[in-house]
This record gives structure tokens, C-alpha cells and sequence, in this order.
């Protein structure tokens, strides 16, 4: 006969649960209101998710640091904030890109909303656990939203992004429960922090080690499909071109940052109980990520891929900071995700309020160069701006990614990797080319059969979105410091 | 007025932001008050400058980033504060001297936004602050030569801006290791360099960082093998832009080696002397000989800026402070006379469309006011006694003798050189017969012009009659500098080769 299990409520502590569930039942909420009536504006949806959003903002930001909960499963650490908070600061951007005013076929379905506020809620849960099991439940949950909202913009192209990313995302999938697979074996535990303390006491046997650094690289393996880094990256840019434009923003993002802190959570044990192989691994993915993908960059004849291989880069750039594993790289992982979250999303959204629904300027693409030629007479404001976001991308100063670039490549110097922060530099050089590009044809090309319409899809919603996106990157020179000693503070307070 | 070191940097950017408002008839006529404005407040700050105090002076200090050391933090010393006078007056003579039509509202804005960085460049003293400016300056001027240069403009600019990005990016590697020292040290971050100077380096560490902050300056000088870029970019670049770029922007490479480089690595700054030099050499001689090739005028005053920008290097690494002055005196006389040139062949461009010496001949005697302006800027720019190129490269050349005469002897066959090119194309734009009909009716300087040249005419000759009350204030900054890297100096090699004015007077 089984033994009663009497658990008190207060031991589950609720609280750290209870963004997660916002996130959730704003999600239900949006269903159930779609049974009672339907036919409803999708701006009543965009403005629901919104609060829920923003509800859930408030009950993260008021959690306190360091507690567990939820039968220990969920761990409330300052990483976990911060990442909850990045999350959500995105999604809110995010979702009113939604409000264009011409009509597109995902938003008409309440189940897009729906599954968004899902797919948050699968984030939430996956950097806020410790557990292997947890984490690759929120992984998975957050990932099969996403695939639908990207198939969701029905086109063929769109199909073609999500079956790809799914198919990826599932051999990924794979990876990762293999690797942990095998650190169960090796260790008998799924929990980081038990991991780390039998890792500890076996680091002598040969066995176990081998183990554990095969698992370590299914684990890297996994994570670089999530985060595309080369070579996993291939499904990258095809995803991001099938995605609508702000969909690509989100995706250069969210996900990213997600998969980073677990990064973080997983390889910074590894590292901290000296496994160097893994360390060199990650040095190596990153740095090879940065630069080919900057190589593509330079070649493509689409803005939107242009971007989609400097996500991919930048996120390459990111992730050399986790292989350094100190509290200011750390803290400059964030600190990066925050500043160019605005500016990348910002970018997306030029794209996004210049999308037709045919293609007007090229057989193949929706975004090519030519598009923007000349645009400074067309629309001297849109140019100004995108070209705002271009200099930020490339890292120059004063605008937001710059202070982001100058601390991970600080860090790296502090570290003693004074070549990893010159690679950076480089890269950094070589990225200014294909972003300049862009600002070329915008200022110095002649328009070419321009009928004043690219920007077609632009209305009051989405310039307000672009417009706080332009504020944040051109003024980050006066909250860079609060914003740092908050990330620090939260970063150190969980002892990364 | 105490904070008049942030007026000067913001007030033109504000102006510009306030231009887009200006019609688009009225806007060359603001850009010149503007520029008038900040050339006044420039001079002000000339004239509440006390010359014999060699620190310092006006310094603001406004904490940015505390926890990562940043802040902003300006001064000015005899060092940089006649580079913003001379900066000031070539952004006002290059716009009233300007001749776009074309979107001239686009120009006017750039143009003020330029001078809002460079005049950050030359007055901050926080090394992410310089940096900013530094790298903020690249922005317009890809603009200027992108949009209203020659047919290669494109090419040209973006050359131009990676050129100079990459460099920059290795010397902020640099920057953020001399601040980790510095952390490493005290226990605190900062950027300010007046903190940084206090540094003692090891003098693997010193050269390792000279090699990085070298690269960001050697680019912007340009030195010799990274010179390829300027040639287009002034071949491209409109007069405006030419002017700007060759007055003002190479400035900052020199400057800042003076700034960052001699004080804070004083040992390897000794130890890479020769290395230097035969760079410097190498761009002073193989440079004018290139300009000799050249059959278009401006590409023969491009490569003789390069040229006389090797002497001013020279002068930077002579490690004493004639040299050091000199080199200073020499980058304000080279951005008037090279300034003044480009301005003069911008002239005839805008009246034949061609930059050719062989379009022209006899051009004495159809436009004699811009002969005689045209050459006593030639003269000044060999070098010729009472001009004010002579004071500059003399006392260069006299403070390189203490380290080498015979790379003294060779850089001063540049005077030489510079003379048979400069010479030449006078020759064979200015003197013979009118040989063909198309020059016959061209216009001489119109009253525009004048008022732009000038002005620089005079300077040209006052200041190579009587240079104390400008060459003095520098000095005494460089001679506090001078003394300062002697302190500092560790090695017994480097500290008899810097000779500071205390060990002189001990003679």
C-alpha cells in the first residue's frame, strides 16, 4: 500500500509559480473568450496579452531572489529574474507589432495569442528550474508554439521555416535528452546543483569523466541548434525569412536568451568543476559562429537575411561570454540581450512596416537592397531611423550595443582572453560592412522606381513601437549605469 | 564660463538638429553663423586660456557609468586647444567657401554634427568619451563623401570607414586592457586617462598595448603601409570633404598618440622609435615621390599630406620637446595649408569640371589673384622661410637630429622633394602659354572665395613671422608632458633619450 504524501501548501511557495501561471491562464482566458463570442478585433487579443504581459512583468519582477519552489522543481534565482523580465520586455515590444493596419492571416486566430502567451510561459518555466526534466519540458512546450506561430503566417515559405526549425528543434530535442541521459547515468541525479556536487567527488574516475564530457558535448550540441551556432545554424536564416518580419526580431531574441541562461546554468557547472574541454568547445563554436556568419552576412541580397546571419552572429558574440564564466561576463550577457533586444526589434519592425503582400522589388525576396535605395528622399525619417539600428548593430558609440560590446569584450580582457576580445573586435569591423551597406543604398543610391510605398504597412501602433525602440538605443548613454548595477547586482546575488 | 568645454562640443550638434527646421535656401547662410558662433566661443576659449599654465584647465568631470569608470570628462591643455581653434575656423572658411548647391541643407547638418565630434575628439579626456567621438566622426564624413563625391564616392567612403573602424576597434581592445591594469592596481575601474598616465607598466605590457593603440592612430594618420585609404577618399571627396578630412580628421591620429601613447607608454614609446621612424621616413620620401607621378592636382596635395604628415610622426617621436611642439605647431599649419589647398584646386574644379595639370598652363595670367594666393600656399607648404609651414618642420627637424641626424638629413630632403612636385605643378598649371581656349575666360576669385582664402593667407604669414603667442602655450603643455614621460621612464635607454627641460637646464 503507498505511503500518504502530505505536502503543505506553503512548502510548494506558490508565488514562484505564479508568473508562469499568469502567463497561462491569460492564455486560457484568450480561448475561452474566443468560445463565447468570436468574430472579435484582433486588437482586443493584442491589448488582453498585453496586460497579461504586463501582470506577469509585475509578479516577476516582485519575486525575491533565491527561493525554490514547487517541490523544489523551480528555482527563483536573480538570473531567473532578469531572463523572466528580458522575456517579457520582448514579448510586450513584440505583440503590438500585431496591429498593422493591413490584414494578415495569423492574427485573425485567437489561437495565436493563445499559443504566444504559452510559449511564454514555457520560457518562464525553462529558465526558471534547475531541473534537467523541467527544463526540457519548457524547452519543448515554448518550442511547438513557436513552430506554429511561424507556420501560422501562411505562406509557403512559411511552412517550408517552421517544418525546418521543427525538424532541427527536434533533433535537438534528442541531443538533449541523450546528454542527459547520460549525466543521470553518470551521476544518478537530474538536478544541476546535485550534479555538481557528485561531479565533485568523482572527478578521478576515468569512466565517469569520459561520461560526463560526452554528455557535456550532447548537451553543447543541443544548445548550439537552439541558438544556431555554427555548424548548427543551417536552419537559421531559412526559419527567420519564412517568419514574418517581427516574428524573426522575437526569434533572434527570446529564444536565444532562454537558451543562454540554461547555457549558463549547465556549462557554468561544468566549467566551475573544471571540465576546460568544455570551455574550449564553446570558445571554439562561438568564435567559428561570429565570423562565418558575418561572412554570410556580407553576401546576402536580402535584409532580412543580413539580419538574420547577424543575429546569428551576435549571438555567437554572446555566447563566447558564457565560456568565460565570470560574474561581469555574465552580467554582460544580459546586458547585451537588453540593449539589443530594442535595437534588433526595432530593425525587424522597419522591415515589417515595409512588407507587401506581394513581391514588388524582387522575384525572391520581400526585403532586398534595392527596396531601400534612395530612401533618405523618399522618406527621410524612415532612413534616419533604420539607419540608427544599422549603427547600433555595428557597435557604434554612443548607441545601445555598443556598451554591450564593450563589456563582454571587457570581460574578456579581464578573463585574460586579450585574442577573444580582439576576434570580437574584428568581427565587429567586419559587420559594420554589410550594415554600412544597407545605410549606403538608403543615403547614397538614387531611388529606383519607387512609388513612395514601401513603407505600406505603417501605421500609429507600430510607429510607437519603433519609436521607443529608437528612444532606448540612441539615450542608453544615461541608464547604462542602473541598468548594469541592477544586472550585476541579480547576477551576483545568484552566484554566476 | 566653466562649462564652456561642453558648449563647444554640444552647441553645433544642437544647431544641427535645429537646421532641419531652417529652409533650405537660408540653411548656408545659418551653417556659417553657426560656425561663426563656435569659432568665436573657440577663441574665447583662447583668450581665458592661461598660456603658462601647462596642465589641464577647464576641466568637467560628470560621473557616467561609475561602476565601469566612465564619465564624462573633458579638458583642454596648449595641446589640443589650438587643434579646436584651427578646427573651428576650417568647418567656417570650408562653408563659406563651399560651392554645393546640391541638397546643401544635408550638408550644412553633417557639417555641424562633424564638428561636434571632432571637437569632442580633441577636448575629452576619458577614453571611452574620445572613443565615442572618435568613431561618431566616421558617420558624417561617410555621408559627405558618399553623397557628394566623385563616381567612385561608394567605394571611396566605405574604404574609408572600415579602414578606420577595424583600427579603432583594436585600439578599444586596447583601452579596455590598460583599464583592467588599472583595475588590477587600485581596485577601481576607470577610463580617464589623467588616471591612466599614473600607470607603471611592465615594458612587455607597454609595447604590447603601443602595438594596439598604434593600429587605431597609425590608420587615421595614415601611415605608411595603412595610407591606401586616403588617396581615394580625397579623390573622391568633395572640397568640403577634403578640406575636413586633411585639415582636422588626420589630426587625430597624431593627436593621439601625443595624448595616449608618449605619456602613458613612455618606455615602449622609446623602444618603437626606430620602427616608427623608418615608417615615418618610408611615408615622408615614398609619398612625395608618388606626388611627383601624379598628373591630377588634387592627388599631388593628397600625397604631399601624407607626406608632411610622415614629418609630423617624426616629430612626435623625437622625445623632446621641440620636436613634440614642432609637431603640434606643424598639424595646425599643415590642416591651414593643406586645407587652403585643397580649397584652391576646388576652385578651379568648380569652373573647368577638371583636376588635370595637363587641362591647364598659363593660368597666372588669366586669374592672377588665385596665382598669387595659390602660391604663397605652395610656399608654405615646402616650407619656405617666414611662412608658417618653415616653423613647424624646422623645429621638428631639429628635435629629430637628438635621435638620429641621419633620418633628420633624409626627412629633411622632404623640403627638396616637396619643392620639385609643389614647383612642377605650379609650373604647369600657372605658368607658360595659354595653350588651351576653354581656360581663356575664366573667372578669377570671386568675392565668395576671397573671403574664404584669405583669412588663411594671413595666418600663413603671421604665424610664420611671429609664432611665440600660439608655439608658447604649447610648450609649456608639452614641455610638462616631456618632464612627465621622463619621470615616468623606467628604463635607463628610455630615460636618456627623452630630454626634459629640467635635465636641459642641467647641462
Amino acid at each position: 500500500m503507498l505511503e500518504p504524501i502530505s505536502v503543505s501548501l506553503e512548502s510548494l511557495n506558490m508565488a514562484t509559480l505564479a508568473p508562469m501561471l499568469i502567463a497561462i491562464c491569460g492564455a486560457l482566458i484568450i480561448l475561452i473568450i474566443d468560445l463565447f463570442k468570436d468574430g472579435l478585433h484582433k486588437s482586443l487579443y493584442v491589448m488582453l496579452t498585453l496586460l497579461v504581459l504586463l501582470i506577469d512583468l509585475g509578479a516577476t519582477l516582485g519575486l525575491g531572489v533565491n527561493q525554490r519552489g514547487f517541490f523544489d522543481l523551480i528555482l527563483i534565482d536573480g538570473i531567473s529574474i532578469i531572463s523572466q523580465a528580458l522575456i517579457l520586455l520582448a514579448s510586450m515590444l513584440f505583440i503590438p507589432l500585431a496591429l498593422t493596419s493591413k490584414r494578415f492571416h495569423e492574427y485573425s486566430y485567437p489561437e495565436y495569442f493563445a499559443l504566444f502567451l504559452f510559449m511564454i510561459a514555457g520560457y518562464q518555466f525553462m529558465v526558471s528550474s534547475d531541473n534537467l526534466i523541467l527544463i526540457f519540458v519548457g524547452l519543448e512546450t515554448a518550442s511547438l508554439s513557436l513552430y506554429t506561430l511561424i507556420a501560422m503566417h501562411n505562406r509557403s515559405n512559411s511552412y517550408e521555416a517552421a517544418v525546418k526549425y521543427f525538424t532541427m528543434g527536434a533533433l535537438a530535442a534528442g541531443f538533449f535528452v541523450m546528454g542527459s541521459a547520460m549525466v543521470y547515468a553518470a551521476t544518478g541525479s537530474l538536478e544541476l546543483y546535485k550534479i555538481a556536487e557528485v561531479m565533485q567527488s568523482r572527478m578521478d574516475e576515468a569512466g565517469v569523466m569520459v561520461l560526463l564530457i560526452s554528455s557535456g558535448i550532447m548537451l553543447l550540441i543541443a544548445f548550439a541548434f537552439k541558438m544556431s551556432l555554427f555548424p548548427f545554424h543551417t536552419w537559421g536564416p531559412d526559419a527567420y525569412e519564412g517568419a514574418s518580419a517581427p516574428l524573426a526580431g522575437y526569434m533572434s531574441i527570446v529564444p536565444k536568451v532562454a537558451a543562454m541562461v540554461v547555457a549558463m546554468r549547465i556549462f557554468g557547472l561544468y566549467i566551475d568543476i573544471g571540465i576546460e574541454e568544455i570551455r574550449t568547445a564553446i570558445l571554439l563554436l562561438s568564435v567559428l559562429t561570429m565570423t562565418l556568419a558575418n561572412m554570410m552576412a556580407l553576401v546576402q541580397l536580402d535584409v532580412k537575411r543580413m539580419l538574420a546571419y547577424s543575429s546569428i552572429s551576435h549571438a555567437g558574440f554572446v555566447m563566447a561570454a558564457i565560456a568565460l564564466d565570470t560574474t561581469k561576463a555574465n552580467s554582460g550577457v544580459f546586458l547585451y540581450y537588453m540593449l539589443f533586444l530594442f535595437t534588433n526589434l526595432g530593425a525587424f519592425s522597419m522591415l515589417w512596416i515595409s512588407r507587401h503582400k506581394n513581391n514588388k522589388f524582387h522575384n525572391r525576396f520581400d526585403h532586398p537592397y534595392e527596396k531601400f535605395a534612395g530612401l533618405i528622399k523618399v522618406m527621410p525619417l524612415g532612413a534616419v531611423v533604420m539607419a540608427l539600428f544599422m549603427l547600433s548593430l555595428a557597435g557604434v558609440p554612443p548607441f545601445s550595443v555598443f556598451w554591450g560590446k564593450i563589456y563582454i569584450m571587457s570581460s574578456a580582457v579581464d578573463a585574460g582572453y586579450v585574442w577573444l576580445a580582439i576576434v570580437m573586435g574584428l568581427n565587429s569591423a567586419i559587420s559594420a560592412y554589410y550594415y554600412l551597406k544597407l545605410i549606403v543604398y538608403m543615403f547614397l543610391k538614387e531611388p529606383a522606381d519607387n512609388d513612395g510605398t514601401i513603407y505600406y504597412n505603417i501605421n500609429k501602433p507600430l510607429m510607437t513601437i519603433i519609436g521607443i525602440a529608437v528612444f532606448v538605443t540612441v539615450t542608453s548613454i544615461l541608464y547604462i549605469q542602473p541598468l548594469l548595477q541592477y544586472i550585476t547586482y541579480m547576477v551576483s546575488a545568484s552566484g554566476y | 564660463m566653466d562649462n564652456i568645454l561642453s558648449i563647444l562640443i554640444f552647441f553645433p550638434a544642437f544647431a544641427g538638429v535645429l537646421g532641419f527646421i531652417v529652409d533650405k535656401n537660408s540653411a548656408r547662410a545659418y551653417g556659417i553663423s553657426v560656425a561663426s558662433i563656435e569659432f568665436l566661443l573657440a577663441v574665447w576659449l583662447w583668450m581665458s586660456f592661461d598660456g603658462s599654465n601647462g596642465s589641464m584647465q577647464f576641466v568637467e568631470m560628470l560621473p557616467l557609468v561609475p561602476d565601469f569608470g566612465i564619465s564624462y570628462y573633458l579638458g583642454v591643455d596648449g595641446i589640443s586647444l589650438f587643434i579646436v581653434v584651427m578646427a573651428t575656423l576650417m568647418i567656417l572658411l570650408g562653408m563659406i567657401g563651399m560651392s554645393i548647391e546640391k541638397d546643401i541643407k544635408n550638408m550644412i547638418i553633417s557639417l555641424l554634427f562633424l564638428e561636434m565630434t571632432m571637437v569632442g575628439v580633441f577636448l575629452a579626456l576619458d577614453a571611452v568619451i574620445f572613443y565615442l567621438f572618435w568613431e561618431l566622426s566616421l558617420v558624417p564624413m561617410l555621408y559627405i563623401i558618399g553623397a557628394w563625391g566623385g563616381p567612385k564616392r561608394v567605394y571611396a567612403s566605405i574604404k574609408f570607414f572600415l579602414y578606420t573602424f577595424i583600427g579603432s576597434l583594436i585600439m578599444l581592445v586596447g583601452m579596455l586592457f590598460l583599464a583592467y591594469l588599472y583595475h588590477d592596481v587600485t581596485g577601481t575601474w576607470s577610463f580617464a586617462i589623467t588616471d591612466w598616465y599614473a600607470l607603471v607598466l611592465p615594458i612587455e605590457t607597454q609595447i604590447w598595448l603601443f602595438i594596439a593603440f598604434f593600429f587605431g592612430f597609425a590608420i587615421k594618420v595614415p601611415m605608411f603601409p595603412f595610407h591606401t585609404w586616403l588617396p581615394y577618399a580625397h579623390g573622391q571627396a568633395p572640397t568640403i570633404g577634403s578640406v575636413i578630412l586633411a585639415a582636422v580628421l588626420l589630426k587625430m591620429g597624431t593627436y593621439g598618440f601625443i595624448r595616449f601613447s608618449l605619456p602613458i607608454l613612455p618606455d615602449a614609446s622609446v623602444y618603437m622609435i626606430t620602427p616608427v621612424a623608418i615608417l615615418a621616413l618610408i611615408m615622408v620620401v615614398y609619398t612625395a615621390m608618388i606626388a611627383y607621378a601624379q598628373k591630377d592636382m588634387k592627388q599631388v596635395i593628397a600625397y604631399s599630406s601624407v607626406s608632411h604628415m610622415g614629418i609630423i610622426m617624426l616629430g612626435v617621436f623625437a622625445m623632446n620637446s621641440e620636436g613634440i611642439s614642432g609637431s603640434i605647431f606643424l598639424m595646425l599649419s599643415h590642416g591651414v595649408v593643406s586645407g587652403a589647398l585643397f580649397m584652391l584646386v576646388g576652385v578651379i574644379y568648380d569652373r573647368r569640371h577638371t583636376k588635370m595639370m595637363s587641362e591647364f598652363g598659363g593660368l597666372a595670367s588669366i586669374m592672377p589673384k588665385y596665382a598669387v594666393i595659390f602660391g604663397i600656399m605652395l610656399m608654405a607648404s615646402v616650407g619656405l622661410p617666414l611662412t608658417i609651414g618653415f616653423v613647424g618642420e624646422f623645429l621638428v627637424l631639429l628635435g629629430f637630429y637628438n635621435i638620429s641626424p641621419i633620418m633628420t638629413i633624409i626627412a629633411g630632403s622632404t623640403i627638396i622633394l616637396g619643392a620639385v612636385y609643389m614647383l612642377s605643378l605650379y609650373k604647369k598649371t600657372f605658368f607658360g602659354e595659354v595653350t588651351n581656349d576653354e581656360n581663356k575666360g575664366l573667372k578669377d576669385l570671386n568675392s565668395r572665395e576671397m573671403y574664404s582664402l584669405v583669412p588663411l593667407v594671413l595666418i600663413v604669414v603671421w604665424l610664420g613671422v611671429y609664432p611665440k603667442p600660439i608655439l608658447e602655450p604649447i610648450d609649456n603643455s608639452v614641455k610638462s608632458l616631456v618632464s612627465f614621460m621622463d619621470k615616468k621612464a623606467q628604463t635607463q635607454e628610455a630615460k636618456d633619450i627623452i630630454v626634459s627641460p629640467k635635465k636641459e637646464e642641467g647641462k
